[in-house]
């Protein structure tokens, strides 16, 4: 499978191989101190279960960097369409349930959502390394929409709106990536930023100066850019008023939908007791295993999506901090190697895979410290969860999968 | 199959910039949570792991003057339910809610309601009886999840009832908390309503101490915190009372039909031996959470249950104001003892007759003659020869217009009528003259309450000196036994000479002993009583019926002041009272009972 011939190992595997490895650490040990003085046997048993799912991912990632990548080029089509049914089962099934998120194949069960990830990433990467591909065209961008649309939609379904984001997240930057013009990314992008900016009169105002400026930079002529400034000025006109007709109720849903609405039972005390733990952490922390917050359990789903909060308290900010600049490094890493990898697709597929694990970092540590709303996005390699934490490995054997080649075409 | 990579090389520039940025604004972030704002967040985190438990100190209890415990404190259950033990079995609360005669969905209301966590437990019913507690404890075993808790209450061993004097307590109110004396107090807290329990709520409280003991989550107790000590709770200091408990239940018993009161005070200190106020009310009604309806029915009985007459009510003292101007009239040598006058029953003037309260008249009396028999003639010329303004300055002499300062909330001040009133009233010197005729026998507005008129009586048995009244002897620390006494400094009542002492004090002793006295009923034994009857007009019926008095004639000892309203004569409604007093004062609880 590995022909050594084409394989060129370079010291940014290593770092990026140590950092995982690093991080899975500081996960186990975070999920130690939050775990073992529970009474119930079955979260005691998270430190254990975290060792194998380590374990485990890091034999997926073995065996994803030995697997040549035309091998992900050739199947990328196939296992989109596996996790596309993936998908589909799991919302017939789950039928009985309000939410369902899981698959039970024999003794095990895992989140379809969290593989299409990773399908998602090498069918777009495939599509859009096709030489045919011209992203002037709207067709061709239409349909790198639709691949992540469609997962988006049915993960959306379940419902976990958290993780369908994600499929929209990585849309972007790869696409921009693949060669998507400046000017159309400003397209895309400009609407939001009006809608956004259209409840102050001042700041809808700035935003269209700033259009009207852009515009004349992109020198794309009169006839393309007089009606994208009318477009957008439409959109800063509508929004408002469509807006100020929504029943309370309505707006209240929207907001939550978009996560920006914090319910102050729910995630509002998670929050609160987050930022309670993380602030008074100080400067060294409270020492391993000494939180208060963590060993009290005053930290909701503190193994899981707020695992980062015992970091913030018990070793404080140098071990914040020390955490953050690992993935830091693990991600600036990756975009450095996306840029040396030769070949289109391997480019993608690592940019693909840094987007995810940058979204959820960002997200997820976002979340813990009250600047993003409160998703479930888990931590790469830190939180609790075997499928996300084997996703995240394989992502990292992808990247490391295209490294390694990066000179074959 | 794969195409080369043809993407500009700056792209990975911008991508690593953006990538920069947001970590940095994390870092940022950072810092101002665990830096900046670290004291912020490392004291929220602290009060969510510390709890507070307050420990209640034992409540002062209140003794009568030979140590008697009259309010004594005794354990009262309050039953709770752990909500977490108690959501697991739904027969738990349904044999709960049997037990304490409440419906499953009361008692499930109650907890979701008042729930502040898995292992707080929840107050489902304050203060059961005992046949519950029985019950409670005969099941514990099918029980679990539910826990009963003692909290002091108030218990009257003793058998005096006394409820204005000792007051209650009551759960403290958002008014009372906003006041500085309650400073750290909160809601729910119990705290002295009325009485003595409100006067010296301080003193009987005692100080609270508080145990530290480190919290989960779920309120669960993990440990003592050894970093913050506990501090001791200082139990409330007991309080010695003047209180003579034979006489207060004497007194109590004899007049428990009656409407009035009676007040004995000890001449010699101002120490309150009795202080009985009818009708009352049980005190044991206020250890308990008082239903609504029993408390509307209090409040609007018309024998006003809840007022204490002796120091709350206003009324005109009638006869026994005469003392007050028989003093005035020989001070400013308006009449010398000797001075007679003839009675034919009534006296004219003006156009109006105004009468004596016997028909016919008494005939010639001198004044100690006119102090025995009472006689309105008399006095209505003595009032007339006075005049309102030396009447006025010899009221304010003995006090009147102005409150005892008992230990006691809500005390009035009465009203002292003089030519400034009247002509507010009136309009300048638009009065009639003829109003100092009603005054010179204790009528029109003249205003007193019982407590002024025990005090008048110990003047004039002390010859002019007065101490203050005052129902705590002393407050003592069970702690170590300490005793703390309130200074009592006597006053002397100047401008009544000692002669003139004597002359009232010869009439008062007539009134008792004399052939033709108003009070003969009030004399026991071999004790020698000196007295005075009223019998005050008022318009609300019969006239409210007065005695004031003090015993031994020789060597007083005690002063008393027995007001029956609208009771009719005082000399044969008030005196027989007074006799009560001297004989369970003088010859003992057990003589005296016997002898009823």
């Amino acid at each position: 499978m590995l022909r050594f011939s084409e394989v060129k190992i370079s010291n940014d595997d290593y770092t990026i191989l140590a950092i995982t490895f690093l991080l899975l650490l500081v996960g186990l040990v975070a999920i130690y101190s939050a775990s073992y003085q529970v009474e119930t046997p079955e979260l005691r048993a998270n430190f254990p279960h975290q060792l194998i799912w380590a374990l485990i991912g890091s034999i997926f990632m073995i065996i994803t960097i030995l697997i040549p990548t035309s091998f992900y080029y050739i199947a990328s089509y196939w296992l989109y369409g596996l996790s596309i049914l993936f998908l589909i089962i799991t919302l017939l099934s789950g039928s009985d349930s309000p939410v369902s998120r899981w698959i039970d194949i024999g003794p095990f069960r895992f989140q379809p959502s969290e593989f299409a990830k990773i399908a998602v990433i090498l069918a777009l990467a495939r599509f859009l390394s096709n030489e045919k591909r011209n992203l002037e065209k709207i067709k061709d961008i239409a349909i790198a929409f639709g691949i992540a649309f469609l997962p988006f939609t049915l993960v959306a379904k379940q419902p976990n709106l958290g993780t369908a984001i994600v499929f929209l997240g990585i849309l972007l930057p790869v696409i921009y990536w693949a060669g998507l013009p400046t000017f159309y990314l400003f397209i895309v992008i400009i609407p939001f930023v009006v809608m956004v900016a259209s409840f102050n009169f001042y700041t809808f105002f700035l935003a269209m100066v700033m259009i009207i400026i852009l515009l004349l930079l992109f020198r794309r002529g009169l006839a393309i850019s007089l009606p994208i400034v009318l477009l957008n000025i439409a959109v800063g006109v509508i929004t408002p008023l469509l807006w100020n007709q929504l029943h309370v109720y309505q707006k209240h849903r929207i907001l939550t939908f978009l996560g920006l609405e914090i319910d102050p039972k729910g995630s509002g005390y998670q929050v609160i007791q987050s930022k309670v733990a993380i602030g008074s952490g100080g400067l060294f922390g409270k020492g391993l295993f000494n939180g208060t917050q963590t060993q009290l359990r005053f930290l909701p789903a503190q193994h899981t999506d707020f695992v980062f909060s015992v970091i913030g308290e018990e070793t404080g900010f140098v071990g914040s901090i020390f955490v953050i600049i690992l993935f830091l490094l693990l991600l600036l890493r990756s975009i450095q190697i996306a840029s040396k990898v030769r070949n289109q697709f391997g480019s993608l597929v690592v940019l693909g895979a840094v987007t995810i694990l940058g979204f959820h970092i960002i997200v997820n540590i976002g979340m813990t410290v009250g600047m993003m709303p409160v998703t479930g996005l888990p931590l790469p390699f830190l939180s609790y969860g075997g499928s996300f934490l084997i996703v995240c490995m394989i992502l990292i054997g992808l990247i490391i999968n295209a490294s390694i080649r990066r000179y074959k075409y | 199959m794969m195409r080369p990579i043809i993407l500009i090389e700056k792209k990975h520039y911008l991508y690593s910039i953006l990538v920069i940025i947001l970590f940095l604004i994390l870092i940022g972030r950072f810092f101002y949570l665990q830096i900046y704002k670290r004291s912020f967040y490392f004291e929220a985190s602290e009060r969510n792991r510390i709890r507070e438990i307050v420990i209640e100190p034992p409540r002062g209890v209140i003794l009568d003057r030979k140590g008697e415990v009259l309010v004594d404190n005794r354990p009262s259950y309050s039953i709770y339910a752990i909500p977490f033990e108690v959501k697991k079995a739904d027969s738990v609360l349904k044999l709960a809610a049997q037990i304490m005669n409440m419906t499953p969905a009361e008692v499930k209301s109650i907890i979701r309601r008042e729930a502040s966590g898995y292992f707080y437990p929840v107050k489902l019913k304050r203060q059961i009886d005992f046949e519950t507690f029985v019950r409670i404890e005969e099941q514990k075993l099918d029980l679990p999840g539910i826990i009963y808790q003692s909290e002091p209450r108030r218990s009257y061993p003793a058998g005096v009832r006394a409820p204005h004097v000792f007051g209650y307590l009551g759960e403290i109110n958002k008014d009372e908390l906003t006041k500085p004396e309650y400073k750290g107090f909160r809601l729910g807290d119990v705290v002295g309503k009325k009485g003595l329990e409100r006067v010296y709520e301080k003193e009987l409280r005692g100080l609270r101490g508080y145990q530290y003991v480190e919290v989960d989550a779920f309120g669960r107790e993990i440990q003592r915190l050894k970093d913050k000590p506990e501090v001791p709770a200082f139990p409330g200091k007991n309080l010695h009372l003047t209180m003579d408990a034979d006489l207060q239940r004497c007194i109590e018993a004899r007049m428990d039909t009656l409407r009035g009161g009676a007040v004995v005070v000890d001449c010699k200190t101002g120490g309150v031996l009795a202080l009985v106020s009818k009708p009352d009310y049980d005190p044991e009604i206020f250890t308990k959470p008082v239903p609504a309806d029993l408390w509307r029915s209090m409040v609007n009985d018309p024998g006003k249950p809840l007022y204490d007459r002796m120091v709350q009510s206003l009324y005109p003292p009638g006869s026994t104001y005469k003392i007050v101007l028989a003093a005035a009239a020989l001070e400013n040598g308006i009449i010398h003892p000797g001075w007679k006058n003839f009675c034919p029953g009534y006296l004219s003037f003006g156009k109006k007759t105004f009468d004596c309260w016997k028909q016919g008249g008494h005939g010639e009396l001198d004044l100690i003659g006119a102090i025995e028999q009472s006689c309105n003639v008399y006095f209505y010329k003595l009032g007339l020869r006075t005049g309102l303004d030396t009447w006025a300055t010899y009221s304010r002499q003995f006090l009147f217009g102005q409150p005892t300062d008992i230990d006691l909330i809500d005390e009035k001040a009465g009203n002292v009528p003089d030519r400034a009133y009247f002509d507010r009233v009136f309009g300048k010197d638009r009065w009639p003259k003829g109003l100092v005729l009603n005054l010179a026998i204790g009528q029109g507005d003249l205003l007193v309450t019982p407590l002024q008129m025990a005090r008048l009586a110990m003047i004039v048995a002390n010859e002019g000196v007065y101490y203050p009244f005052h129902l705590l002897d002393y407050l003592e620390d069970p702690a170590d036994g300490k005793r703390q006494y309130a200074r009592i400094d006597s006053v002397y009542i100047k401008g009544i000479s000692p002669a003139t002492y004597q002359i009232i004090k010869q009439g008062m002793y007539l009134v008792v002993h004399g052939p033709a006295g108003t009070a003969r009923a009030a004399s026991y034994g071999d004790i020698k009583v000196a007295g005075k009857t009223g019998t005050a007009q008022n318009p609300h019926g019969e006239p409210h019926a007065w005695f004031i008095g003090f015993a031994p004639f020789e060597n007083p000892q005690i002063a008393f002041c027995i007001l029956i309203e609208n009771g009719g004569s005082g000399g044969r409604v008030a005196a027989p009272i007074a006799r009560e007093i001297i004989k369970t004062y003088f010859y003992g609880a057990e003589k005296g009972h016997a002898q009823i």
